[in-house]
């Protein structure tokens, strides 16, 4: 059953992985969102890894995760039957999001400005990498770009060694949801006075926005953060935050401040089986650390938080992942597994709140399981309304019910490389 | 238009931290009437974070607390008073959205649970965003963002192999579900107006952090594949990476570079001034066969390059590539300050100091930055007076009790 959020509400999804997340997000609220798609299909379509490693425009992962609940209709914007199809199509939609190089819709004929004159509620996001103003307008950027771009990437790795992405790439589902969130923004007074709007996102800067405020830090302190693996430079010097375990990794952090009754509960753990290092057992805690905070301390000071990661490090690796995060739950340290997608399937806290999500494909007479409402809401329950659309799936439904194209036109439309 | 969209919504608003108040904070810098109540005796840890002003640490010097609550009004109260819990019960009815970030159990405490504030208003949405969600075996878990990053996957799949994690910066989920945050609310507001009913979000930022590792869960679930860390690796680009170019002023620099298909790598090979290249190197399939010697090559190629320069000659080739940016290189880009992303707005304690701006811009109803972060307390007087008209003898009285500041 669609969500009553948004439902009555219709998106058109021109975007490729600029821009799935937003599609999917508005879907998983219960709006209709419809992928236009070029006929051969949307760039996502191909984005690796595939089911079972076998390439196939229903079998990218990607495509699978991102565009699960919407409905696809093919649309070849080269032509100019299509480019017209598309004008009626925005005539029936609230929302609109896409990702193509700036002025790319101004030559089809197809700009903000044009689909504003034949719909003014009409909501137009586009999803640019460095906005529309800069010098970099019109440059490209694959999602390592804009991850390094903006700030993200020199952050992460090892000192000496290449700064490091994530290996699932993280800078265009920033910018996709940005989207959704300023789509929204944008819907409330639409509501009420009937006009829409053109909205720039611009993907560097919400990659700029996940660094904690890092950022200002030049200005203020005079100095820019270096990556440094798994330490971090905050608290004390060059503290260790992820531990090895018999298993797998861990994180977890020794330090004062918010996290020194965490600091002090992992040595009482210690103690109780017998594996705390007499000099760690026989002392009433780590001197340089504090409740609130840490205190300046001597090259001997540091030494002794160097020797306590090594004890914490050897006590860690007799314990699974598993053993740990029970513990840090019961003992309420400040850490948590490293947990891989295997982990995470079998989360008994997920399993409790029914949070993974089970729907049909019917092309591939198979099912996915989908992450499942991204918050849970009393009135209006979100969450994923379907599997991805086939290629063209619903093209009868869209050209034929929305439209009232007749089933020869359609036919037609197919015959001309239209649709 | 002059009006804001959010105009007239009014947020009582307990969060602390990242995600509550990064989510509010795209309220009210579209014009909401966010007044963030704040605890003196329990302060918003980002308060007691750099970077602070002139590197000294205070309240009212953190830019990282400041960053993330701009365009609010600030109310100290100490809730763990009754008399606290009365002022905001008597201002209840004012609001139209209540959020709250703090472990579940806390506003229970205070007797102040979804179902007895909607007592008081009747069509109230609320919002409460913590770790895990307000029910299950985890729900009164206390972490941070980078906590539940590892917890969520993102440690996992990053780094250069699996024996050697590498975590991403910081509290990577935090900036993760204010997005998802955010759209609930609006919508939860926008399906108020049309129907009349409030209620209540529960938020774990976990479940929203999933969404952004979606295609590794698919796969793990259809196919049992667990995925680990490959690196700058890619199954769509060849080459791929970070190359390290000429250092400029004793710094290090990197250029990312992504190759989509052979023109963009005849491309670069010209912007690199055609060196001798190995043959195989010349169709994606061999590019994809031996990326330790390709990387290699790029590499050598970049290292006399300068950052900058090769980014501009890449890209008029019509080659995907930008400078590995450092914090400072925030500052001096020339694209960020052509979006007008940095902006100086004068603290009432911080003087002049550097914002970030809005991660997108509209062009009916531009949204900004209303006004700089409070300090602790600062609107107390005017909230009160304004919301509750209490007289200014009871607030003097209210504050010798402590019980505001």
């Amino acid at each position: 059953m669609r969500s009553e959020l948004l439902n009555g509400m219709r998106m058109l999804d021109l975007s490729d992985e600029r821009g799935a997340l937003c599609g999917k997000i508005f879907a998983d609220m219960g709006a209709e969102v419809i992928k236009v798609e070029p006929p051969q299909g949307c760039a996502t379509r191909k984005i690796p890894p595939f089911l079972d490693d076998e390439p196939g425009l229903d079998r990218s992962l990607y495509f699978l995760a991102y565009q699960a609940g919407k409905r696809s209709i093919t649309l070849n914007l080269e032509s100019a039957d299509g480019r017209n199809l598309l004008k009626e199509l925005v005539q029936q939609a609230d929302f609109l999001v896409e990702a193509f190089p700036l002025g790319h819709l101004e030559a089809l004929g197809l700009g903000y400005e044009t689909l504003a004159a034949l719909n003014p509620r009409l909501i137009h996001a586009t999803i640019t990498p460095f906005g529309d103003k800069g010098p970099g307008k019109d440059y490209r950027a694959a999602d390592i770009v804009s991850w390094a771009s903006g700030g993200a990437m020199f952050l992460m790795g090892q000192e000496g060694k290449p700064p490091v992405q994530m290996s699932v790439p993280q800078a265009w589902l920033h910018a996709g949801a940005e989207a959704a969130v300023a789509s929204m923004i944008a819907h409330y007074p639409r509501q009420a006075d009937g006009l829409g709007q053109h909205i720039v996102i611009n993907a560097q800067a919400c990659v700029a926005w996940t660094l904690m405020n890092e950022q200002a830090m030049p200005l203020l302190h005079g100095d820019y953060l270096r990556r440094s693996g798994v330490f971090t430079g905050a608290i004390g010097g060059r503290r260790k935050t992820v531990y090895q375990c018999k298993d797998g990794h861990v994180s977890f952090l020794i330090a004062g401040g918010a996290y020194f009754n965490s600091t002090n509960a992992v040595i009482a753990w210690m103690k109780e089986e017998g594996m705390a290092p007499a000099w760690l057992a026989e002392k009433g805690g780590l001197k340089t650390l504090t409740p609130s905070g840490f205190m300046a301390a001597s090259a001997d000071d540091l030494k002794e938080l160097d020797d306590a990661e090594e004890a914490v490090q050897r006590f860690f690796l007799t314990k699974t992942k598993k053993e740990l995060w029970q513990n840090i739950l019961k003992r309420r340290l400040f850490g948590a597994p490293v947990a891989n997608a295997a982990d995470i399937a079998d989360d008994p806290q997920l399993k409790s709140r029914d949070y993974f999500v089970t729907v049909d494909h019917a092309g591939l007479g198979r099912t996915f399981t989908l992450p499942g409402a991204f918050a849970k809401m009393t009135e209006t329950p979100v969450g994923p309304q379907g599997a991805a659309p086939q290629l063209g799936q619903h093209n009868h439904e869209i050209y034929g019910g929305l439209l009232g194209l007749s089933k020869t036109e359609i036919v037609e439309l197919r015959a001309a490389g239209v649709i | 238009m002059s009006r804001l969209p959010f105009a007239g919504i009014h947020i009582l608003d307990f969060t602390w931290y990242a995600v509550g108040p990064v989510t509010t904070k795209y309220l009210a810098d579209y014009g909401a009437d966010v007044v963030r109540i704040e605890s003196a005796a329990r302060l918003d840890g980002l308060r007691l974070a750099p970077p602070w002003k002139d590197a000294q640490p205070g309240i009212n010097n953190s830019q990282f607390f400041a960053s993330f609550n701009t365009s609010k009004r600030g109310l100290a109260l100490d809730m763990s008073k009754p008399r606290a819990r009365e002022i905001f019960l008597k201002m209840l009815p004012w609001a139209d959205v209540v959020t709250e970030s703090f472990t579940p159990k806390t506003l229970r405490n205070w007797g102040l649970d979804f179902d007895s504030m909607r007592a008081i208003k009747p069509d109230l949405i609320m919002l409460s965003t913590c770790m895990q969600g307000q029910t299950g075996p985890h729900r009164d878990y206390p972490g941070f963002g980078n906590l539940m990053a590892a917890l969520s996957g993102f440690y996992h799949v990053s780094g250069y192999s699996e024996a050697e994690p590498c975590p991403p910066y910081g509290a990577f989920t935090d900036f993760i579900a204010p997005r998802f945050a955010a759209c609930a609310l609006i919508a939860a507001l926008d399906y108020r107006r049309r129907t009349g009913k409030g209620q209540y979000i529960d938020m774990a930022q976990y479940e929203a952090a999933l969404h952004n590792l979606a295609p590794m869960l698919v796969d793990y679930f259809a196919t049992g594949r667990v995925l680990g860390p490959v690196g700058n690796r890619s199954e769509r680009y060849a080459p791929h990476g970070a190359y390290r170019c000429a250092d400029e002023d004793g710094h290090e620099r990197w250029i990312a570079i992504a190759v989509a298909d052979d023109r963009e790598w005849r491309a670069l090979l010209e912007v690199m001034g055609n060196p001798p290249t190995d043959a195989r190197f010349a169709t994606m399939l061999g590019r994809f066969r031996d990326q330790t010697a390709l990387d290699e090559l790029v590499g050598a190629m970049a290292s006399t390059r300068g950052a900058d320069e090769l980014t501009a000659a890449l890209q008029a080739a019509g080659v995907s590539a930008y400078p590995v940016q450092n914090c400072m290189d925030l500052h001096r880009d020339e694209n960020l300050e052509a979006f007008g992303f940095w902006q100086w707005l004068d603290h009432k304690e911080m003087g002049p100091s550097p914002y970030e701006g809005l991660e997108h811009r509209m062009s009916r109803t531009p949204g900004g930055l209303q006004s700089p972060a409070p300090t602790l307390g600062q609107h107390s007087d005017e909230v009160l007076g304004e919301i509750l008209g209490m007289p200014a003898a009871e607030i003097a009285e209210l504050k010798r009790e402590k019980v505001i500041y």
